[in-house]
């Protein structure tokens, strides 16, 4: 061990270790930056009129002014904003919201009390009812939509083939075209991955907890309320901002169950509609991909705070 | 804590309740709208009943009908003119009229459809699917008043592409017009050139203007998952004027395969326009990398002198370029050796779903000349006076609602001696929407020899 360092200069192998352990946040900074152009280029064409996106790329922005086009203009958001030829932004924007909201509040409320129960109640056959529900993640979206859609829009009947009789299983609710039908469609396909992953966390919660609260004389009902809800809240935050930006950028499900019904589009349908046949107004979708993009942002940022304390407040309170 | 989620919760639910109430609040006051014009409106009909005995519309009482409209026009400006158009007629009868645009309307109708849960009304841009869905038994067949209206008022040859084995399904809606070529008429006189009266003559010309320094044409065929489809439009166009009627029919139904000769040669005809030196200006020389879209810049601006384009065109040139003889123009693409004038359009078609009166009515109305007259004017309204964007080869319409350069537009449409639709959109989709468009594309890259080209065009023939 010989002190010949200098003040200052660190050995080198400190040195070489510092600098390794800086690749990563340089590589994730690497990341972060290549990921944000295209949003960024977004951005600055959003702000460009129709024939300058045409004319150029947003890099060369910086010489609209020459070239005779506005910049910055928002006269793009203007249109974005005042469209109301697909029932308009507004009432798209206000659709996607009770889409969202009950499309996240639904399956996790089914969920929390399934994989409670999946976890710590013993009832018979549990072990192939919960492999029965994981397997369904395997079933794609694309191919029971228009299986669903029927469903829907006119019921379900079977014909039992040797008394020819005609069940009908599920009744005709005339569901097609409205939002409780995407509702139900986003419940469908979120349930086994909100069961799955309520469940690993709910099934990893300590037993003795369980042992104790049942030991005061708690039944099912209150040790769910009382102790699952309360502990569970980091991973039922997870799985609602999952779902809800899920639900919010779906342009699939949505268009196909509500189909020709203007009034309930959802708002990524109505900005889509804005490029028009042709995209003869695509330079549109660059505003209205920020009008959308506002929403889950907000919900994002207002519920972090929420987030974090959840994940905090520690489970066994002294 | 606990308190702060309980009001979170309580927060968005109520926020989805509101919204809610705000999406079922827009349906009551649209059915109330309907319900206090319909005092109104019976009124009216009582007294205008007696003077236009005409439209059936008036004899029935439709006040109090919805009907629901789906079609591929999603822009502000089409779908919102489209509305307006049909506001028109549902407020005249005190019923209501909702026409949604879909951007992925063709994907969309095949599952809404399937699904069991139609539109009263689509408006289809391809009489090969009106054709699929009349055989599969979705749409119906239009009733004698709707029929009567419809051929009192379109020529035979645009009647004939909402025709299915005899029976007739579709109603025009709008007309494009695809033989055209666009133009600086001020450039052309500049340059002391006349405008082509033959493809010969039109080649003869692009040489010249080579020859001159000027560059001919304006070329880009990307358009995102549509890309190549103007280059389509292009071979359409040459078939229908070096092959005639007979054989493009042959041709569109695969009677004639794309390996054929005769169609190579056309083939190799616009590749040899397309790539002589000189000849096109596209953006980094790149003709199927370049938006045809971005055609209208370079147009306008006088970098190229020519764009062979449909009349939607319009709607690409950039904001405030005047159109007529004082800006850019058009000259119909010029007849083949045999000196036939062929012209290639285009359109879409209104067809029936659901079998109501208040649905037959609507659908005459698109089969009359008020349709084209409203829609017209309200479109051009929407795009400030400029071209609309829309026309129509409704043949008593009232042409003074069209700018001069449009109804130049619709006089080629009604003069034409052969009228002949798209013919990609005519051929089953994996090849009109599909390898028509990939390997015409590969064609034009000289990725691929034509020869290759159009036999993986035949092999994948379904």
């Amino acid at each position: 061990m010989t002190a010949t360092t200098t003040a200052g200069r660190r050995p080198l192998g400190p040195r070489i270790y510092g600098f390794l352990r800086s690749i990563p946040t340089w590589v994730l900074w690497i990341l972060v930056v290549l990921w944000t152009i295209p949003t960024f280029g977004l951005l600055v064409n959003s702000l460009r009129t129709r024939d300058a996106q045409r004319t150029s790329g947003w890099w060369l922005a910086w010489q609209d002014g020459a070239n005779g086009f506005d910049f910055p203009t928002l006269q793009n958001y203007e249109a974005v904003l005042g469209a109301e030829a697909t029932g308009g932004l507004a009432n798209g924007l206000l659709n996607s919201a009770s889409i969202a909201i009950v499309a996240t509040i639904i399956p996790i409320a089914i969920a929390a009390f399934a994989a409670y129960a999946f976890a710590w109640i013993d009832f018979r056959g549990r072990e192939w009812l919960f492999i029965g529900t994981i397997a369904l993640l395997a079933v794609p979206t694309q191919v029971s939509l228009i299986p669903l859609l029927q469903a829907y829009s006119s019921g379900v009947r079977m014909t039992i083939p040797i008394i020819e009789k005609t069940v009908t299983i599920i009744p005709d609710m005339g569901l097609a075209g409205t939002i409780p039908a995407v509702w139900l469609t986003h419940t469908g396909f979120a349930l086994p991955f909100a069961i799955f992953l309520l469940h690993n966390y709910i099934a990893g919660l300590p037993k003795d907890l369980f042992e104790s609260a049942r030991i005061d004389g708690a039944d099912h009902f209150k040790i769910f309320w009382k102790l699952v809800v309360p502990l569970s809240i980091p991973v039922l935050a997870a799985f609602a901002i999952f779902q809800f930006l899920w639900t919010w950028n779906d342009y699939l499900i949505a268009l196909t169950m509500i189909g020709g019904n203007r009034v309930a589009l959802p708002a990524t349908v109505v900005v889509a509609s804005l490029a028009g046949e042709f995209g003869l107004r695509e330079h549109l979708l660059t505003a209205g991909a920020f009008v959308i993009t506002v929403v889950p942002l907000v919900v994002f940022f207002a519920l972090q705070r929420f987030f974090v304390r959840g994940i905090t407040a520690g489970s066994v309170k002294g | 804590m606990k308190k702060r989620w309980h009001w979170l919760i309580a927060m968005l639910a109520v926020m989805s309740l509101v919204a809610a109430a705000c999406a079922t609040d827009e349906g009551v006051s649209t059915t109330t709208a309907a319900e206090t014009t319909e005092t109104t409106a019976a009124e009216t009909t009582e007294t205008t009943a007696a003077e236009t005995t005409e439209t059936t519309a008036a004899e029935m009482d439709l006040s109090g009908t919805t009907v629901t409209v789906f079609g591929s026009e999603s822009s502000d400006e089409e779908a919102g003119a489209m509305q307006d158009a049909l506001d028109v007629f549902a407020e005249a009868n005190g019923m209501t009229i909702v026409f949604t645009g879909a951007r992925d309307f063709s994907d969309q109708i095949n599952a809404q459809a399937a699904g069991g849960n139609p539109p009263d009304i689509a408006i289809i841009p391809q009489p090969g699917k009106v054709a699929d869905f009349a055989r599969e038994g979705f749409i119906l067949p239009l009733p004698d008043d709707v029929l009567a209206t419809l051929e009192e008022n379109w020529d035979s040859a645009w009647v004939a592409f909402g025709n299915v084995d005899g029976v007739q399904y579709g109603v025009n809606n709008k007309s494009d017009i695809k033989s055209l070529v666009w133009y600086s008429p001020s450039a052309f006189a500049d340059n002391g050139y006349t405008i082509p009266e033959s493809w010969d003559a039109l080649k003869a010309l692009s040489a010249q203007m080579v020859a001159d320094g000027n560059i001919p044409w304006c070329i880009g065929i990307e358009s995102g998952g549509a890309t190549g489809w103007p280059f389509t439009d292009w071979i359409e166009d040459l078939t229908l004027r070096f092959e005639g009627a007979d054989y493009y029919d042959q041709w569109v139904a695969h009677d004639i395969p794309f390996s054929d000769p005769a169609m190579v040669a056309i083939w190799e005809e616009v590749l040899a326009e397309w790539n002589a030196p000189g000849n096109v200006f596209a953006i980094d020389g790149s003709i199927a990398a370049t938006a045809f879209g971005a055609n209208g810049q370079p147009l306008a601006d006088g970098t190229c002198m020519m764009h062979r384009q449909a009349s939607f065109f319009s709607a690409f040139l950039p904001e405030g370029t005047p159109t007529g003889p004082d800006g850019i123009s058009v000259f119909y693409f010029p007849a083949g050796p045999n000196g036939e004038k062929p012209v290639l359009g285009g359109g879409t078609l209104a067809t029936a779903f659901r079998d109501a009166p208040e649905v037959w009515a609507v659908m005459q109305y698109y089969a009359s000349a008020e349709y084209a007259n409203e829609r017209q004017k309200a479109q051009q309204i929407r795009k400030d006076g400029e071209l609309s964007g829309f026309l129509s080869a409704n043949q008593n319409q009232d042409l003074s609602n069209y700018l001069p350069l449009e109804q130049e537009m619709i006089s080629i449409m009604l003069d034409a001696e052969v009228l002949r639709f798209d013919g990609s959109d005519l051929m089953p989709a994996a090849v009109g929407a599909g390898t028509f468009w990939t390997e015409g594309t590969s064609a034009v890259n000289g990725d691929k020899s034509v020869a290759d080209a159009v036999a993986a065009i035949d092999a994948s023939w379904p």
